[in-house]
């Protein structure tokens, strides 16, 4: 009824219609005025030299050694963190997709750590990892891989590999359950026909599978590339960028100069970089990924 | 799955048991106290964490009510959205992706302060509703996104065929597209229940009081400067976990093969 009345684009706008205002009547503002504090000299401490500084801010960012030493923290923490989420992903909601019993309940106990907040996986985390009463170290004394106690927080490069377990263990889920729905939609007999014509358990998964799984694999690999980079609440609870600076994430370093150092200006820029980091490897994703299958925006 | 049965076991443990060195696996003297605590705030023994013992219940309540919500609002407001992205072609198509993608892609820190002070102005503070659209802004361009992907692996012929034997538009949707897209329904639903459900940054910032405060605020403040009950903690974290699993439960079923192998073979 109503689509013979408006043309198809017409039709395609007004159903986009409430999302955008959902969406941009809220976020537009903020957006907007971050920009445009970014291009200007504000800080806090001192509120009234607020001035218009061009791109300053982005050039004292990208000169200095806080930017570029938590720049690399941060390839570190999202490609091992990345890509381990997505090889067990991918295992793990190819063994949920298989007929077995108890399989809801499985399901639903794999999403357990995504249903814990950020905040409260850090906390348990923290006991966990405590240098004094954790249970880590108890565990490991007990099978005899340690021989006492270590500080695993206090260590630079434990830190980050503390902080990036965490996360794993934190983000897993949500991969899962995105594969998982794209495995479920395969129709069954494209295994039947290539069973038929006797290809087996890894040539099934390369010919058949992956090809569907294309798709999905990339949203969750931009999904879990733009979470990684934000990764913030266990950061504040874990290690707070230590010990020095071996956990300071991009991130971590826009909160430090916006609400530590108070200069918006400053940290307002760090954002916007952080955010253009952001589009750049999703760019970078859908050009890898574009040969595999037909990809649109 | 050790590490939720450590947190499991803890909540059940007195106090003294849990900072022992070396730590006790399973409690010695297995005790419900922790649990009791939060429904008898009053009576609690703990002096220190008391505030956020009572507070642990309605913070649930908050979270669940603010998560629903924003499922809610992201699964209506997204599913027309994607549909249009995924079945028709309108001018600047591309560019309106890339808009709300390119949305999400600023951190939410940068965001924080301008939008506190717009809800402060709208006089939306210290209100869940205020945390339901702000949960919506980041949730609903990543729902449509998703969704598209799954829209467009369902086969036209299914929804012509359906309108050609004479169902209107919204009918067709209804009937055929979403139980088709089940599994995509639930993912998307999913993500925005966990994403609300889960964040601490925006809700300690944009409540005050018990009206708003939600789940993870709540947990988080057993941590006080005095001292952490690490077993209050550890069953305040318990229950803070349960609406989300009952949830997932419930609605895992529907990711199944049963429901979107039918729909496409027949």
């Amino acid at each position: 009824m109503i689509r013979r009345r408006l043309s198809e684009s017409q039709f395609g706008w007004l159903l986009n219609l409430p999302a955008l205002l959902g969406i941009f009547l809220l976020i537009g503002y903020p957006i907007t005025y971050s920009l445009w504090i970014s291009f200007h000299r504000y800080n806090l401490k001192r509120p009234r030299l607020f001035q218009f500084i061009w791109f300053h801010n982005y050039l004292t960012i990208l000169t200095s050694q806080e930017f570029w030493s938590s720049l690399w923290v941060t390839m570190v923490f999202t490609a091992l963190g990345v890509v381990v989420i997505i090889i067990l992903g991918i295992l793990i909601a190819l063994l949920l997709n298989e007929p077995f019993p108890g399989r809801g309940l499985v399901r639903t106990m794999v999403l357990v750590p995504w249903a814990i907040p950020p905040v409260v996986n850090g906390l348990m985390w923290q006991w966990l990892y405590d240098a004094k009463v954790g249970a880590l170290n108890g565990l490991l004394v007990s099978v005899g891989l340690l021989t006492s106690y270590r500080g695993w927080l206090s260590d630079p490069s434990g830190a980050l590999f503390a902080l990036i377990t965490a996360h794993v263990w934190n983000a897993v889920p949500f991969a899962v359950i995105l594969l998982l729905a794209a495995l479920q939609t395969i129709p069954g007999e494209l295994y039947d026909a290539a069973r038929v014509d006797g290809s087996d358990g890894w040539h099934l998964f390369l010919h058949v599978t992956f090809p569907w799984l294309a798709q999905p694999l990339l949203i969750v690999l931009i999904l879990q590339t733009i979470l990684a980079i934000r990764v913030f609440d266990i950061i504040y609870v874990l290690t707070a960028g230590g010990p020095g600076t071996a956990t300071t994430t991009l991130t971590w370093q826009t909160y430090l100069t916006t609400f530590d150092s108070l200069d918006f200006g400053l940290g307002n820029a760090y954002a916007y970089i952080v955010g253009f980091i952001t589009m750049g490897l999703a760019l970078l994703y859908f050009r890898l990924l574009y040969s595999r299958g037909e990809f649109e925006l | 799955m050790r590490r939720t049965g450590l947190l499991l076991l803890t909540s059940f443990m007195p106090e003294q048991e849990a900072l022992s060195v070396p730590p006790h696996w399973l409690p010695d003297h297995a005790t419900l106290g922790n649990y009791l605590t939060f429904f008898t705030p009053s009576g609690t023994r703990s002096i220190v964490g008391r505030r956020a013992a009572e507070n642990t219940l309605p913070g649930i309540r908050n979270s669940v009510v603010a998560a629903c919500g924003t499922a809610a609002l992201n699964l209506m407001l997204g599913t027309l959205a994607a549909y249009a992205f995924a079945r028709l072609r309108f001018p600047g198509r591309r560019s309106l992706m890339f808009l709300h993608l390119g949305s999400r892609m600023v951190p939410g820190i940068a965001l924080i302060v301008p939008l506190y002070l717009l809800i402060h102005h709208l006089g939306l503070l210290d209100n869940l509703l205020a945390l339901v659209i702000t949960y919506l802004t980041f949730t609903l361009p990543f729902t449509i996104w998703v969704l598209k992907s799954y829209f467009q692996a369902i086969p036209r012929d299914l929804e012509e065929a359906a309108l050609i034997d004479g169902c209107t538009w919204l009918r067709m949707v209804v009937r055929v597209l979403l139980p088709a897209a089940a599994p995509g329904l639930v993912a998307a639903a999913m993500f925005a229940f966990m994403t609300a459900w889960n964040d601490y940054l925006f809700a300690v910032i944009l409540t005050s009081s018990m009206a708003a405060k939600t789940a993870p605020v709540v947990v988080a403040g057993f941590a006080t400067d005095v001292t952490t009950e690490r077993t209050l903690m550890a069953a305040g974290g318990v229950l803070a976990v349960v609406p989300p699993l009952l949830l997932a439960f419930l609605f895992q079923r529907f990711i199944v093969q049963g429901l979107a192998a039918g729909a496409v073979k027949g």
